[in-house]
């Protein structure tokens, strides 16, 4: 058998193989229901909009010429890249398994190179494929001409990329320093050229001085990409792209000869500059796999900054041992991502900046702006907190053995798991709303004046415990469906029933936190409507306080009831021993 | 005589497949069983369901006195289990690694333990090192130091010279014969025969789920049938038993 029908094999017998345990998946009512509303999903997002015919003519022609300008500014960026970004070595990436079945094959090296080169082929077709799914139906009325033409473009693409790294990796072998200073010298002569040639066409036109009338925008556009400066530099990319946003056979017919040229000429390129690949294929490929075994085994992938941040507080041996499941998850918070607070740290110290700056105007403005916000941003974490905060059973579930194998009942490994998370998350709020407080309404408005306080005061009670209740939701979906949530970071689970299970849990959280509610809202009303006619406003809190306490009760009972839950669980069903 | 674990028609099913089928077996302190089989034996989900991390399908298991699937928590405080494949939360250092397991078990003095066993196992100076900041045998070593900080009384190992250097395996081996000295009862998986030989006071050999032998090396050797039976090896034990040439039969 031949090193390329061994090829074909491989790629006809995968696929089928994968199309069969997909098949067999949807055996299973779970894998079926979710393959149903995956397929639903993909129709009602891509596929129902796939109205080539007669679509083109309701695309207002501003959004074509964005379209069509993005094609060419993205053949443009991708050159570019290629010459300017990454290392110097081969683009060719192999897998492990590649790298351990084919390296050692009695294959040529020119044989893997077209085995890649074929891979690259195909994933332009892919390409080509969601292009035409996304931006084919705004400057094309033939999508079969638009994936043709945007297949060209992406392969020849590719094949430019290849060959910029062969020649970069040759460059830099052969001339180390030099090469490099060469190359960049040349890319700063072409940038130079291309800075000119827009200068140029923004001094021939300048930027309209209205933008009130209609297509005034769409015309001096196309007029500065058809000066004569800039023309030559959108020249080739205009070229590469032209098949796929012909708008009919003739026209595809007289641009794609040119297009075509161009590859073969790349591939011929691509040939001629060969070098050595092998040793930078295994050595990306080591780092691939050993990258995605510590993603998979629930650890940090390399390049992911984990800081040494000191433990929150000292974690003495007597105690309730639980309390060390928190602690543990206080110090993932901590070293894991101090992105968050050095965004809001950073938010902060801008306030203050601005605030400082010497006009009390400024003052008055930032006080004006930072009350509502820091409400508004106080009970928006009440619904987006509990998704990103989630040093929790989400993040620990793939350490299943571990957990399981600690002297913890079930409820306290649960209600521990879900302490940090919240307790991150209600401090964020309490925070948020004590500055959103104290900087006022930003209003003179007396209603609002009225109330300010109580409502503040009942936000601050109800906040935290509505995100109590969100975060118990996310982690019972994971505990009682963990074949159809993805614990882990990898979401090892793919295929459009997977998307379909991703939805549909969802949508069942979503009923689940609103069925919640329910009886903590029941609560609030009937603590704050008798107490309305004596206390007004001031009703509020009491509530609030009333709703809140609901609500926690549920979780807590809750957490009771998924400890049971978490001491049976049993993920073997999908993984097997 | 008080056993340390006691284990009674222990079953454990994955839908239609019976990876572990009516295993009964105890295990006296200061005692070492090596569990052996082929691969797919069942071994893994043996010790898993021992260590309370897989809920059995049936049978009963008694650690300590505790039964797991009544007092859980008290068994799972007398027992440490050490899988092939250490786990460990990546953001916690070496030292918070053992910072959380004695609170987890109420080790009061775990700092002396803490810095004795690192000292054992060759692992000072990493005490601010993270998880991915070790070799695959450190992690191992970490994974031993913790599981050995609060004393347990049953130790479960799966593989446990997984990933260390042959020094690393002498100490190792010294360490778990310590622990059985001092009193602890050891449950010891492995492919490695002559460890199992060497460790091991009995052998409990598996295959499909089954228990195809119980007894001491000798026990088992001149149960066995055949021309060679007196002077067998593990390994030519080993491979009668699992391949069904002995006429071992399970025991009761």
């Amino acid at each position: 058998m031949s090193f390329s029908s061994a090829v074909v094999f491989l790629w006809l017998a995968s696929s089928r193989n994968r199309l069969r345990l997909q098949l067999q998946r949807l055996r299973r009512p779970r894998y079926l229901v979710g393959a149903l509303v995956g397929l639903g999903y993909i129709y009602s997002i891509f596929l129902r909009r796939l109205e080539f015919g007669g679509a083109l003519s309701n695309v207002p022609p501003g959004v074509r010429l964005f379209a069509e300008l993005s094609l060419v500014f993205s053949a443009l960026v991708t050159v570019f890249s290629a010459w300017a970004l990454g290392p110097d070595r081969p683009s060719l990436t192999f897998t492990e398994s590649e790298v351990v079945q084919l390296f050692p094959a009695p294959v040529t090296r020119t044989s893997l190179l077209h085995y890649k080169l074929a891979r690259g082929v195909l994933g332009a077709a892919m390409g080509a494929l969601f292009a035409s799914l996304f931006v084919g139906r705004l400057v094309s009325h033939a999508p079969g001409l638009f994936f043709l033409g945007a297949f060209l473009s992406l392969g020849t693409l590719y094949l430019h990329a290849t060959a910029a790294s062969f020649m970069r990796t040759r460059w830099a072998e052969t001339w180390g320093t030099r090469g490099l200073v060469a190359r960049w010298l040349a890319l700063g002569c072409v940038l130079a050229a291309v800075g000119l040639a827009a200068y140029a066409a923004l001094d021939a036109h300048p930027f309209p001085r209205t933008l009130s009338v209609p297509g005034v925008l769409r015309n001096w556009v196309q007029a500065v990409v058809a000066s004569p400066g800039l023309s030559a530099v959108l020249w080739p990319a205009r070229l590469l792209v032209a098949p796929a946003l012909a708008q009919d056979s003739s026209a595809f017919l007289s641009v794609v000869p040119p297009v075509l040229g161009l590859a073969l000429a790349h591939y011929v390129w691509v040939r001629l500059a060969e070098v050595p690949f092998e040793e930078s294929a295994v050595t990306q490929a080591e780092t691939r796999t050993r990258e995605r075994a510590q993603r998979a085994s629930g650890g940090v992938a390399k390049g992911r900054a984990v800081s040494s941040r000191k433990a929150p507080f000292r974690l003495s041996a007597r105690g309730r041992p639980e309390v060390a499941l928190i602690w543990k998850n206080l110090i993932t918070r901590r070293r894991m991502a101090g992105g968050v607070a050095s965004v809001l740290a950073s938010l902060l110290l801008g306030c203050a900046i601005v605030a400082m700056m010497g006009e009390s105007r400024f003052f008055t403005d930032t006080r004006r702006v930072l009350g509502p916000l820091g409400v508004s941003l106080a009970a928006m974490m009440a619904v987006v907190g509990p998704s990103v905060f989630r040093m929790d059973l989400r993040m620990d579930l793939p350490k299943l053995d571990l957990l399981r194998a600690l002297p913890l009942a079930g409820w306290q490994v649960v209600g521990a798991e879900l302490a940090a998370s919240a307790l991150m998350v209600g401090l964020l709020q309490l925070g948020l709303l004590t500055v959103g407080l104290l900087s006022g309404p930003g209003a003179e408005d007396p209603w609002l004046m009225t109330w300010w306080w109580p409502g503040g005061v009942a936000l601050a009670l109800l906040l935290p415990s509505m995100s109590l209740a969100g975060l118990f939701v996310q982690n019972a979906a994971v505990v009682l469906f963990p074949a159809w949530v993805p614990a882990d970071r990898t979401g090892s689970a793919r295929g459009i029933e997977a998307l379909g299970q991703r939805l549909l849990t969802l949508m069942g959280s979503l009923v689940v936190s609103l069925v919640g509610l329910l009886p903590a809202a029941l609560a609030g009303a009937v603590v704050g409507f008798p107490l309305w006619s004596s206390l007004d406003v001031w009703a509020l809190p009491l509530g609030a306080a009333a709703a809140s306490a609901v609500l926690a009760g549920e979780v807590v009972l809750g957490v009771l009831l998924l400890g049971r839950a978490f001491e049976h669980l049993d993920v073997s069903e999908d993984r097997p021993e | 005589m008080d056993f340390v674990l006691r284990v009674a028609g222990l079953e454990k099913r994955y839908g239609a497949v019976n990876a572990v089928q009516g295993l009964t077996f105890a295990v006296a302190p200061g005692e070492v069983l090596g569990l052996v089989g082929p691969n797919g034996a069942g071994k893994t989900s043996t010790l898993r369901c021992l260590a309370g991390i897989l809920p059995p399908t049936s049978g009963r298991v008694v650690v300590a006195g505790y039964d797991l699937a009544k007092d859980a928590v008290d068994a799972k405080r007398e027992l440490a289990f050490l899988p092939d494949e250490p786990r460990f939360f990546d953001y916690l250092t070496v030292w918070e690694h053992l910072n959380f397991t004695a609170r987890l078990y109420g080790v009061e003095d775990w700092e002396e333990r803490g810095k004795a066993l690192l000292e054992e196992m060759e692992l000072t100076g990493k005490e601010k090192a993270l998880p991915g900041e070790l070799s695959r045998g450190m992690k191992q070593k970490l994974s031993i130091a913790c599981g050995f900080l609060h004393s347990p009384k049953l130790i479960l190992l799966d593989e446990p010279l997984t990933g260390l250097d042959p020094i690393g395996i002498r100490r190792m081996k010294a360490s778990l014969r310590r622990r059985a000295e001092e009193g602890a009862a050891l449950v010891l998986s492995s492919h490695l025969l002559p460890l199992v030989e060497e460790l091991c006071h009995r052998l409990l050999v598996i295959a499909g789920g089954r228990a195809m032998a119980l007894g001491s090396l000798e026990a088992i050797r001149s149960r066995l049938s055949g021309p060679e039976g007196e002077s067998a090896s593990l390994e030519d034990l080993f491979v009668r038993i699992t391949s069904g040439a002995g006429t071992e039969k399970p025991p009761p």
